[in-house]
C-alpha cells in the first residue's frame, strides 16, 4: 500500500483534527505532521519515542475509518475503545481480511483466543492468502503449546517471505525445544528482514543465556534501538523459564520491569514465577500491580485465587522439607506424605550424592484448578505434578477419581527433578530430566509395579514408528504433533534412561545427568558418556526396545479385536470362555491394566466358578503389572485374608495408600485391624489415625480402634486419652468400657505409670 | 439447639415401648435388566436384614412381579389389620420416581402409585411411629405428601426435581450391614443414624468420582416442616429415637426386672455424662477429664454388672 498520499485540513488551526478528508489509504496527518499511520506508530514506539508515539496513535483515534480508530485506541492501551471500534469496523460483509486480523491480534493480546482463532480464520475465508492471518494462529498455538504452530508460521513464510516475525516465532519455538541452531539460522533470517526487530535481538541474547555465555552485545544492540524496551528482557525470561531456569527468569522478569514499569504482562510473570519458588508477599504485590493496571488474563486472576487460597493450607516445616497441605485434609495425610518425602529425600541423597542447599517445599492441591495454576502458561502434561527449582506442586489424591493417578510415584519423579535441577543448575534438556524421573519412580522406590506404563497410545506409537529421535525427543514434549505425543515422550524418555541403566548402570545416568550441567549437548553427552553418536544410540535402543516390547506391539491389534470379543463373552456371563479367551488376552498383552483388562475378567470368571486362589493368583499378577483400581485391590486383598495370608493382604492395602487413601474408611479400618493383629503397631496406629482423621460417623469406633494401637503399643497415656474420646462420643460402647477399664486397673492407668 | 435435641430424645426414649416392627420394602420397576437386578438385590439384602432382627420383626419384601400396586395394596392392608399403635412400621421404596410438579409416582409393576395414595394406606396403619424411607429418584417430591406427625419421611433426594436414579438405596442397605453405622454403640441403628450414614456415603460417592451430586437427601419427621438435609432443633428427634434395627441384647436387659436398680444407676451416669459433654466448653479442661473420666469407669463397671 503507497501511503505518499497528500493531505488537506479540513479544519485550518486545529492540530489533529485531520478527520475529514485527509484519511485515505490508512493514514492521517496532522497539520504539518508526517504521515500516520499505524506502522509509524509502532516504528515510534518501537525505538522508544514514546511522546511522539503516544500523538501519532492520538491523531488515528480521530479518523473517520473506524479500523485506524481501533489501531489508535489500541495504541494508547484504551482495549475497550479499540474493541468497539474494531466491532464497528468488522461489521459488515465486506470488512477487508486484514482488519479482521488486526482485530484477532488485538482480542490475543487481551486473553481471547477463541474469539481472535475465530476472526484469523474468517480473515482466511475471505483471503486465503492472508500471512498475517497464519501468523496470528501461529502465534495462538504457540501460546497453547498445540503442535501447530511451525505449520502456521511456515504457512505465513511461504505466502510472505519477508515476514519477520514468521521467522521471529520459529527461532522462539526451535529455543524451547532445545534446537539452538535452527534458533539461531531464524533468528538471523527475521533479522535480515528486519534490522531493528528487538524481539529477535533478545532471542538471541536468551541463545548465548541458555549456553551460558555472555547476552551483553545483543542486549546492547536491543539498546541502541530503544533503551527502555522491557518486553525483550520479559522474552529472555520466558525462554528461561522454559528451560527450568526459574531463579534466572526472575531476574530478567525484574530488568524488563525495570527497563518498562508499565510492563503489565511482566509483572504477572514475575509474580507468577515468585509464586513458583514458594514466595507469597512479593508476588502478591506484583501480581495485584498487574491486574489492577487492567491486565487480567488467566494467570493472573487465577494466581491471585491461589494466593488467596493459601489461608485454607497448613504448613508443616522441618530442617529439610516444607509440606503444605489444606487443612480439611492435613491430618489423614500428613503421615504418609511425610514419611514419603523424607524417604524421597533420603534416598536421592545417597544415590545422587548430593544434599539440596534448602528444605524442598511440596505443596498438595486438592482442587485441581489450584494445581493448573500452578502450571498454566507451562507445556507437557502437567497433569499430576510440577517442579519449580526445590518447591514441588502436585494434585492430592482427593482432586482425582479412585485409581486415575499415584500420588507416591508422582512424589518420587518431582523430587528426581528437585535434584536433577539443582545438580544441573537446571541446564538439562526436558527429556532427560523427565525421563530420569519416570526411570526413578521404580528404581530409586524400589517398585517394579511403579514402573513406566506401556499404555495402548505408547504401543501404538511404536507400531506406528512414532518414536522420537533422542536429539529432537524435546519437541515431543513441547511441540506435540499429535494429540498422546506428550504421554508417548514421557514413556520413551523414561525407557530411555531405563534402557541406559540396564546396559550403563545407574551410576552411568548420574554422569549423564553432570554432564548436560556442564552444558553440553544430547550429542556430546550421548558421545562423551556412552561412546556414541546419537544415529548408534537411537539404533540400540531400539533394538533392546524390541526385544523388549516387540511381542507386545506385534500382538496390539489382534488383542484389540479379541479384547472385544471378551468383553462381549463377561456381558453373557460366559465363564468358561472367559477363562479360555483371557488368558490369551492377557498373553498378548501382559502389560495392559486399564479400563476392561483381561485380569480383571479373568477374576470374575474365577469367582463365578468358585475358584478363589485363581481369582487371587491373577489378580496377584495385575497388582504386579502396576493395576491400580482401589476397588480390584481391595477385591484382592480380601481374598488373600480370606485364605489366610494376612501379611499379603496387609500389603496389597497398603499399596491403595499411594493411590487413594481419602474418602475410604473401610481401607485404612481394615488395614489397621490387619497389621494391628501382626504386631505392626506403628502401621496399626497410623492407619487408625487415619480414620479419626476422616472425621467418620462412627467416631467412637474409629477413636477405640486407635485406643486398642496404641494400648497394644504399650502407649497408656494416649491409649486412655483416645479410648475416652470414644466412650465420650458413645459412653455405652462395651469393648471401649472394657478398656477404659482395663486402663484404670491399679498399677496400670498412665497416671500410676506417670507417677512411677 | 443441642439441648433441645437432647431434651426431645429423652422426652421420646422415656415414653417408649418395645413394640414389634413392621417392615414392608417394595423394589420398584427397574425398567433395565441393570436397575431390576440392583433393586432386587437392594431389597433382598434389606429383608435379610430386617429378618435377622428377631421374632418382633414382621417382615414383607416386594420384588420382581410382586412389586405391583395391587400387592402393595395388599400388604399394607395386612399390616393395617395387625399393627398395633405400640408398633412401629418401616417402609422402604426401591427404585425410579417420577414428579410432574403436583404429584409423585412411584413406578411399580403394572400401574404406579401416587405419593397420596401411598400416604392414604399408610394412614390406615395404627402405629404411631412411622418412617419412609423413600430411596427413588424425585423422591424429594414425595415428602410433603408423606409427612405426617409420628411419621418421619426420609428421601433420597431434595426435591422432585432431581430425576437421576439414586445411590442413596445401596448406602441405606449398607447401614443395616455396618456396624460402623451404629455411632453411639447402642446395639441399634436407629433411623438418624442409618440416614446420616447412607447420606454421607452418598455424598462420598459423588465426590470420589468426581460428578456433580444428582442427589441430596432430606427428612422430615415433625409432620408440619419443610423437609431439611440435617438434624436442627426438633427436626431428627423422631428419628434419632427411632430404632431400625436392634443388634444387640439391649431389649433382654431393659425388661428384666432384676436389673433395674443398675439400670437406674446407669440411665442417671448417662445423664450426667450428657450434662458434662454440654457444659463442656465452659469447664477446665482437667476438670472436665476428671469427672468424665470417673463417670465413665462407673458407667462401664455398672454395664459389666449388666453384661453377667
Amino acid at each position: 500500500m503507497t501511503l505518499s498520499v497528500t493531505c488537506r485540513s479540513g479544519s485550518a488551526g486545529v492540530g489533529f483534527a485531520l478527520t475529514v478528508g485527509c484519511v485515505l489509504f490508512g493514514a492521517v496527518r496532522s497539520w504539518g505532521a508526517p504521515l500516520a499511520t499505524p506502522e509509524s506508530c509502532a516504528v515510534l514506539r518501537r525505538h522508544g519515542q514514546q511522546a511522539e508515539a503516544q500523538s501519532c496513535y492520538e491523531s488515528l483515534t480521530h479518523s473517520p475509518r473506524a479500523d485506524l480508530r481501533a489501531e489508535g485506541y489500541w495504541g494508547l492501551q484504551e482495549f475497550k475503545d479499540a474493541n468497539e471500534q474494531f466491532q464497528a469496523a468488522t461489521a459488515g460483509p465486506d470488512a477487508q481480511a486484514a482488519v479482521r486480523v488486526r482485530y484477532g491480534m488485538l482480542l490475543h493480546e487481551r486473553f481471547n483466543d477463541v474469539d481472535s482463532v475465530a476472526l484469523f480464520q474468517e480473515a482466511l475465508q475471505r483471503d486465503p492468502r492472508n500471512a498475517q492471518a497464519y501468523l496470528g494462529l501461529a502465534e495462538v498455538s504457540a501460546g497453547g503449546f498445540d503442535g501447530k504452530a511451525a505449520e502456521y508460521a511456515l504457512k505465513a513464510l511461504s505466502l510472505d517471505p519477508k515476514l519477520s516475525e514468521a521467522h521471529e516465532l520459529l527461532a522462539g519455538l526451535a529455543l524451547e525445544n532445545n534446537d539452538t541452531e535452527h534458533a539461531v539460522s531464524e533468528a538471523d533470517a527475521a533479522l535480515a528482514i528486519a534490522p531493528d526487530a528487538m524481539d529477535v535481538m533478545a532471542l538471541r541474547g536468551a541463545v548465548e543465556l541458555l549456553a551460558d555465555r555472555s547476552p551483553d552485545a545483543w542486549f546492547a544492540k536491543m539498546h541502541a534501538v530503544n533503551a527502555s524496551y522491557g518486553q525483550g528482557y520479559a522474552l529472555v525470561a520466558r525462554q528461561l523459564e522454559m528451560h527450568y531456569r526459574y531463579e534466572d527468569a526472575i531476574g530478567y522478569y525484574r530488568k524488563a520491569v525495570e527497563a518498562d514499569p508499565k510492563l503489565w504482562s511482566a509483572h504477572s510473570a514475575l509474580g507468577i514465577d515468585l509464586m513458583r519458588i514458594g514466595q507469597e508477599d512479593e508476588p502478591r504485590r506484583e501480581l495485584e500491580l498487574s491486574y489492577n493496571n487492567g491486565y487480567k488474563d488467566r494467570a493472573t486472576v487465577n494466581s491471585l485465587r491461589l494466593l488467596d487460597s493459601y489461608k485454607s493450607f497448613v504448613t508443616y516445616k522441618d530442617e529439610v522439607t516444607t509440606l503444605k497441605l489444606r487443612r480439611e485434609e492435613a491430618d489423614l495425610l500428613r503421615p504418609y506424605f511425610d514419611a514419603e518425602l523424607h524417604r524421597a529425600v533420603a534416598t536421592y541423597q545417597k544415590k545422587y550424592g548430593m544434599t539440596l542447599p534448602g528444605p524442598v517445599q511440596l505443596e498438595v492441591y486438592p482442587d485441581h484448578e489450584d494445581f493448573a495454576v500452578r502450571t498454566m502458561g507451562m507445556p507437557g502434561l502437567g497433569a499430576l505434578g510440577v517442579t519449580f527449582g526445590e518447591v514441588v506442586a502436585m494434585d492430592s489424591p482427593s482432586g482425582r477419581r479412585p485409581g486415575d493417578f499415584n500420588w507416591g510415584a508422582t512424589l518420587w519423579h518431582e523430587m528426581s527433578h528437585v535434584y536433577i535441577l539443582t545438580m544441573t543448575k537446571h541446564r538439562v534438556p526436558r527429556w532427560f530430566t523427565e525421563g530420569l524421573a519416570v526411570h526413578e519412580e521404580s528404581a530409586a522406590t524400589g517398585r517394579p509395579e511403579w514402573a513406566n506404563r506401556l499404555t495402548p497410545e505408547v504401543v501404538a506409537a511404536i507400531r506406528d514408528k512414532k518414536l522420537l529421535p533422542i536429539e529432537t525427543l524435546d519437541r515431543g514434549f513441547v511441540s506435540p504433533e499429535y494429540p498422546a505425543q506428550v504421554v508417548v515422550s514421557y514413556w520413551q524418555a523414561g525407557s530411555i534412561c531405563d534402557f541406559i541403566g540396564n546396559k550403563y548402570g545407574e551410576a552411568k545416568l548420574l554422569a549423564i545427568a553432570k554432564a548436560f550441567g556442564a552444558v553440553k549437548t544430547t550429542p556430546q553427552v550421548v558421545k562423551e558418556e556412552l561412546g556414541l553418536s546419537t544415529a548408534d544410540f537411537d539404533t540400540q535402543y531400539k533394538t533392546w526396545l524390541n526385544a523388549k516390547v516387540g511381542t507386545t506391539v506385534a500382538n496390539f491389534d489382534a488383542w484389540r479385536t479379541r479384547l472385544k470379543g471378551l468383553v462381549e463373552l463377561e456381558k453373557a456371563k460366559n465363564y468358561e470362555a472367559v477363562l479360555k479367551e483371557g488368558e490369551a488376552v492377557r498373553a498378548l498383552y501382559p502389560e495392559y491394566v486399564g479400563e476392561a483388562n483381561a485380569y480383571e475378567f479373568l477374576a470374575e470368571a474365577h469367582l463365578a466358578k468358585e475358584d478363589k486362589k485363581a481369582a487371587a493368583a491373577v489378580l496377584m499378577a495385575y497388582a504386579q503389572a502396576g493395576g491400580e483400581s482401589p476397588a480390584t485391590l481391595k477385591k484382592l486383598a480380601s481374598l488373600q485374608e480370606e485364605s489366610g495370608d494376612t501379611k499379603a493382604a496387609a500389603a496389597t492395602l497398603d499399596r491403595i495408600n499411594f493411590i487413594y487413601p481419602v474418602h475410604d474408611e473401610d481401607l485404612h479400618r481394615r488395614l489397621g485391624a490387619l497389621w494391628l493383629a501382626q504386631g505392626n503397631f506403628p502401621g496399626a496406629i497410623r492407619e487408625s489415625a487415619a480414620v479419626v482423621a476422616m472425621k467418620p460417623l462412627d467416631k467412637a469406633g474409629a477413636e477405640f480402634n486407635l485406643a486398642q494401637a496404641y494400648y497394644a503399643s504399650g502407649d497408656k497415656a494416649k491409649a486412655e486419652e483416645t479410648v475416652l474420646l470414644a466412650l465420650e462420643a458413645a459412653p455405652g460402647f462395651r469393648p471401649a468400657q472394657k478398656l477404659l477399664l482395663e486402663l484404670e486397673k491399679p498399677g496400670t492407668s498412665s497416671d500410676s505409670k506417670d507417677k512411677k | 439447639m443441642k439441648t433441645l435435641l437432647l431434651a426431645l430424645c429423652v422426652l421420646f426414649g422415656s415414653a417408649k415401648v418395645w413394640g414389634a416392627v413392621y417392615y414392608v420394602t417394595v423394589a420398584g420397576l427397574g425398567g433395565e435388566p441393570d436397575y431390576e437386578q440392583r433393586f432386587t438385590a437392594a431389597a433382598r439384602d434389606l429383608d435379610k436384614s430386617f429378618k435377622a432382627a428377631g421374632s418382633s420383626a414382621h417382615v414383607t419384601t416386594l420384588t420382581g412381579k410382586d412389586a405391583s400396586r395391587a400387592r402393595l395394596t395388599e400388604v399394607l392392608g395386612t399390616v393395617a389389620r395387625e399393627a398395633k399403635s405400640e408398633d412401629d412400621f418401616v417402609l422402604v421404596l426401591i427404585g425410579h420416581g417420577t414428579f410432574d410438579g403436583a404429584e409423585y409416582k412411584f413406578n411399580l409393576v403394572g400401574p404406579d402409585v401416587t405419593a397420596t395414595e401411598l400416604a392414604g394406606m399408610c394412614d390406615r396403619i395404627a402405629a404411631r411411629r412411622q418412617l419412609v424411607v423413600n430411596t427413588t429418584s424425585a423422591s424429594g417430591g414425595s415428602v410433603m405428601m408423606l409427612r405426617r406427625p409420628g411419621r418421619g419421611v426420609i428421601a433420597a433426594t431434595k426435591s422432585g426435581t432431581e430425576k437421576n436414579a439414586t445411590v442413596f438405596a445401596r448406602y441405606w442397605v449398607e447401614a443395616m450391614q455396618d456396624p460402623a453405622a451404629d455411632v453411639d454403640k447402642s446395639d441399634s441403628v436407629s433411623a438418624l443414624e442409618a440416614y446420616q450414614y447412607a447420606d454421607r456415603k452418598t455424598s462420598g460417592f459423588y465426590e470420589s468420582q468426581k460428578r456433580l451430586a444428582t442427589e441430596h437427601a432430606v427428612f422430615e419427621d415433625t409432620g408440619r416442616g419443610e423437609p431439611v438435609r440435617a438434624a436442627s432443633g426438633s427436626e431428627g428427634a423422631l428419628l434419632s429415637n427411632f430404632t431400625i434395627l436392634r443388634i444387640g441384647a439391649s431389649q433382654k436387659a431393659a425388661n428384666d426386672p432384676a436389673r433395674q436398680q443398675l439400670l437406674a444407676k446407669k440411665e442417671e451416669l448417662e445423664q450426667k455424662i450428657d450434662v458434662l459433654k454440654y457444659g463442656k466448653a465452659a469447664m477446665d479442661p482437667s476438670d472436665y477429664k476428671k469427672q468424665l473420666t470417673a463417670a465413665l469407669v462407673e458407667l462401664a463397671q455398672i454395664q459389666q454388672e449388666l453384661d453377667k
